[in-house]
């Protein structure tokens, strides 16, 4: 079975996270890596108490050398939390950052279902099983480089604004103010003192 | 606020309203109004004469509208720019200040409202926040008895810049009160309008008793809580001083006021919780102190700047823990209250923490975004044979997709964000989104229905709401139905209806379709274009008799996670309710109008391949050959 990107042969590894008990206290992580080891194009699979940790990263560097992985799929938390993290991590093995794909068993499934190990456990190795499944077909992709406009707008002239707006300036970043009353100053001009030091609010 | 305005890197625009927001980080376009002033800027010394001059007085919102200001005035003495400007809806058109003015001539009855374009690279909101108006809640009489009085209005009151110069009277007769109840918690905490904590209201409490108590040392002062909430550095203490000051405080929560209408002295009702009973005090004046509230143009400034709101209606930040400043759009961040309620000490930290991530982005030489856009296989699309389609173009919110009969529609890369409404919506799937692709999506599809899937509840969810609505729901460990199985795609614009015949084909219990809700949505309209796809699958399902519920859209922001778990088990109760045989046989049925309806999808370019890998893996997943 080839991948999508020519006749390149997938080889591809499947990182089972623990995230301590978060994960292993609903489901054992064994049980899905070795489940993920008998799917088509995987060909190492292993769990890791935590992936993110230090450790966990550089196994799975040390397997993308070992095993000349191309493909990496982390079943561990929400892509929200580290997918930026395990891009990275494959980056630096010198793998494409696309070629990684998460599958969410912490966040979408243990945590919500607690109630049902059994169910969780089968959901996870679904869950993992779409994620290798996605990787299969991944492609290398380039990120996208756009230019900075070095101006910045705050929104609201209150003591956050400003204060916002004073510290981008003294960046030495040009910064627009926008306030839409007459005046800055926002609720907090119209307070007489201010606690707990009883100093003036202007 | 003077700093600001000398500031020589600080273009400080007052009187000035953001209209429309375009581009991405790095690249924002921001349209603003400059309301006209009348009154030319650069030409005004804020000497004043104009305003002695007007003969017209209106109600000043600076002073919480206790005092007039005149038609052309400045809202306070110290107001940055000191800049005055005509209010046109009170003005007669005696140009009595045109005179004063003289030469100076800084006023203008030709301006108009400008609209200029900005290019900035970062923004930063921070539109704070509004203020609970207690006339809504009828015990209380504010409104209809003159002195009780919200605590704003008593911050102006007890200002010697506010309309009495400092000096504390009461409404109804100009009398200095000799007792003061300070109720707390007035609108918040309180299910019939706002249920959170106004986070300030008790330090400003006891704020205001200490003032008073300093300013008139015989004023019998009482402070009314539910709780008194004092956790940050300093504040403790500051409590403790206000106690030994002989300022009362009674644990309850006023359930009524009452007036004497000869005296317009207040009753005030109240359990107290150390004396075990309720008591009825007579006080001169009542300061509620009211809930803080979003701004009252909130909605729509999220959807002007594309970014959600959390419950209640505060902006919400990329992660509550993790990423408190960041909104899910790279390049704009939140400081202040405007993203939750929070006191002046944190809104200051929050503002440069604000800028100190809005200087990360802004001193890159570059920035790296998602290359997730859509790309036109050429040789399927339709245009290049000389036929009218352009239902692409129609789906981007962008403007991003150049289309001309007699050629291939071309997808101008800077512009797309990737939402994926158009590779839904090419009905001869001619283009595909990096990333999310036709093959991707279906072998993940297969994989989630290679067992039992009569029993699974295959959820399609956007990556900016439902997708961390599925997460909310987890972190919150509110418990649903394992039988889910979810999939995410960059907004619900992409969800091809081709996806969900598949899902149904494959033999899915149930399918949901979920995205944003519109006003959120991270692509303008791209939930619009995913929602009128499920309307028309929703009626095809329909009329195929498909047993309602089977196939559900519902829309659920990143906030409610609750919601993300009571569908998914009322999508669990649906599949219970109907007898298996029953459903096997629906599916059965259904399953040639599946298969005739998804057939264009395989002629798309690697489907076959992920087809062909499915069975593999289906195989190996379930032991059987498919």
């Amino acid at each position: 079975m080839a991948g999508d990107n020519g006749n390149e042969e997938l080889r591809i590894g499947v990182y089972v996270c623990h995230c301590g008990s978060n994960i292993a206290g609903v489901i054992d992580p064994k049980v899905v890596a070795e489940y993920a080891s008998t799917l088509p194009g995987v060909v190492h699979a292993t769990d890791t108490l935590y992936a993110c940790a230090d450790s966990g990263q550089s196994l799975i560097k040390e397997d993308i050398k070992k095993y000349n992985l191309n493909r990496v799929v982390v079943a561990a938390c929400s892509v929200k939390m580290h997918e930026p993290t395990f891009r990275a991590v494959v980056a630096e093995a010198g793998l494409n950052p696309f070629l990684m794909e998460m599958a969410n068993i912490r966040e979408q499934c243990t945590w919500a279902h607690g109630h049902d190990p059994e169910g969780a456990l089968e959901k996870a190795k679904d869950l993992t099983a779409a994620a290798v499944a996605k990787a299969s077909f991944l492609r290398p992709l380039d990120m996208i480089k756009v230019p900075i406009t070095k101006r910045a707008m705050v929104i609201g002239g209150g003591v956050a604004g400003i204060n916002a707006a004073l510290d981008l300036g003294d960046q030495g970043i040009e910064t627009i103010l926008v306030e839409k009353q007459p005046t800055i100053g926002g609720v907090m001009a119209q307070l007489n003192k201010t606690f707990p030091t009883m100093d003036c609010s202007i | 606020m003077v700093d600001a305005a000398r500031h020589p890197k600080v273009d400080v625009r007052t009187y000035t309203e953001v209209e429309r927001v375009e581009g991405f980080v790095g690249n924002f376009k921001v349209q603003l109004r400059e309301k006209s002033r009348y009154v030319i800027a650069d030409r005004c010394n804020g000497c004043g004469e104009c305003a002695k001059v007007c003969p017209i007085e209106v109600p000043n919102y600076f002073d919480m509208n206790l005092a007039p200001r005149k038609a052309i005035d400045v809202p306070m003495s110290q107001s940055v720019p000191l800049v005055y400007s005509i209010d046109m809806d009170a003005c007669i058109h005696c140009y009595k200040c045109v005179d004063a003015c003289g030469k100076l001539e800084a006023i203008d009855f030709s301006m108009e409202d400008k609209l200029v374009w900005e290019d900035v690279g970062s923004i930063v909101v921070a539109t704070g926040y509004s203020h609970f108006d207690p006339s809504v809640m009828p015990e209380y009489g504010y409104g209809r008895y003159p002195n009780v009085v919200t605590a704003i209005e008593m911050e102006r009151l007890n200002n010697s810049a506010g309309p009495t110069a400092g000096n504390l009277i009461r409404p109804s007769d100009g009398a200095n009160p000799k007792r003061l109840a300070i109720i707390n918690c007035v609108g918040s905490r309180d299910k019939r309008f706002n249920p959170w904590c106004s986070n300030f209201c008790c330090m400003y409490a006891i704020k205001n008793a200490i003032l008073l108590k300093q300013a008139y040392p015989d004023m019998d002062i009482t402070v009314y809580y539910i709780d008194i909430r004092t956790p940050s550095k300093g504040y403790e203490e500051f409590y403790d001083r206000a106690r030994k000051m002989d300022i009362h405080f009674t644990q309850g929560r006023p359930s009524l006021i009452t007036e004497d209408p000869e005296t317009r002295n207040l009753f005030v009702h109240s359990e107290d919780v150390a004396l075990g009973r309720v008591t009825e005090r007579e006080y001169d004046m009542v300061m509620l102190n009211q809930a803080a509230i979003p701004q009252p143009d909130a909605d729509e400034m999220s959807s002007v700047l594309n970014i959600s709101q959390s419950p209640g209606g505060w902006f919400m930040e990329y992660h509550p823990k993790l990423r408190p400043i960041d909104t899910p759009t790279d390049g704009i961040f939140l400081a202040g209250a405007c993203q939750g309620i929070k006191d002046i000490p944190a809104s200051v930290a929050q503002g440069s923490a604000a800028a100190a991530r809005a200087g990360r982005v802004l001193h890159a030489k570059e920035w790296e975004i998602e290359p997730v856009v859509a790309v036109v296989w050429e040789d399927r699309c339709i245009s290049a044979k000389g036929k009218k389609c352009g239902l692409c173009a129609k789906a981007c919110p962008y403007g991003a997709i150049e289309y001309e009969v007699g050629k291939a529609a071309h997808v101008v890369t800077a512009k797309c964000h990737g939402c994926g409404g158009c590779v839904a919506e090419c009905p001869h799937n001619a283009i595909t989104q990096l990333h999310f692709t036709d093959a991707q999506i279906l072998a993940q599809i297969h994989a989630l229905l290679a067992e039992k899937p009569e029993e699974k509840i295959l959820a399609f969810r956007c990556n900016w709401c439902s997708y961390p609505g599925a997460d909310l729901a987890g972190t919150s460990h509110f418990e649903y139905s394992a039988n889910e199985r979810g999939l995410r795609v960059m907004c619900a614009a992409r969800m091809d209806a081709d996806f969900i015949y598949e899902a149904f084909r494959l033999g899915a219990g149930a399918v949901l379709y979920s995205g944003c809700h519109p006003q959120d949505c991270h692509y303008i309209t791209g939930q619009r274009v995913g929602a009128r796809r499920a309307e028309r699958l929703l009626k095809a399902f329909e009329k195929m008799g498909m047993t309602p519920g089977r196939f559900r859209v519902e829309w659920i922001s990143a906030a409610e996670g609750d919601k993300y778990a009571r569908v998914i088990n009322e999508m669990q109760a649906t599949l219970d309710s109907i007898p298996k045989e029953k459903l096997l046989e629906e599916i059965e049925r259904l399953r040639p109008q599946m298969e005739k309806r998804a057939r264009r999808m395989r002629e798309t370019p690697q489907v076959e391949k992920a087809l062909e890998y499915s069975r593999e893996l289906e195989t190996a997943m379930t032991g059987k050959e498919v």
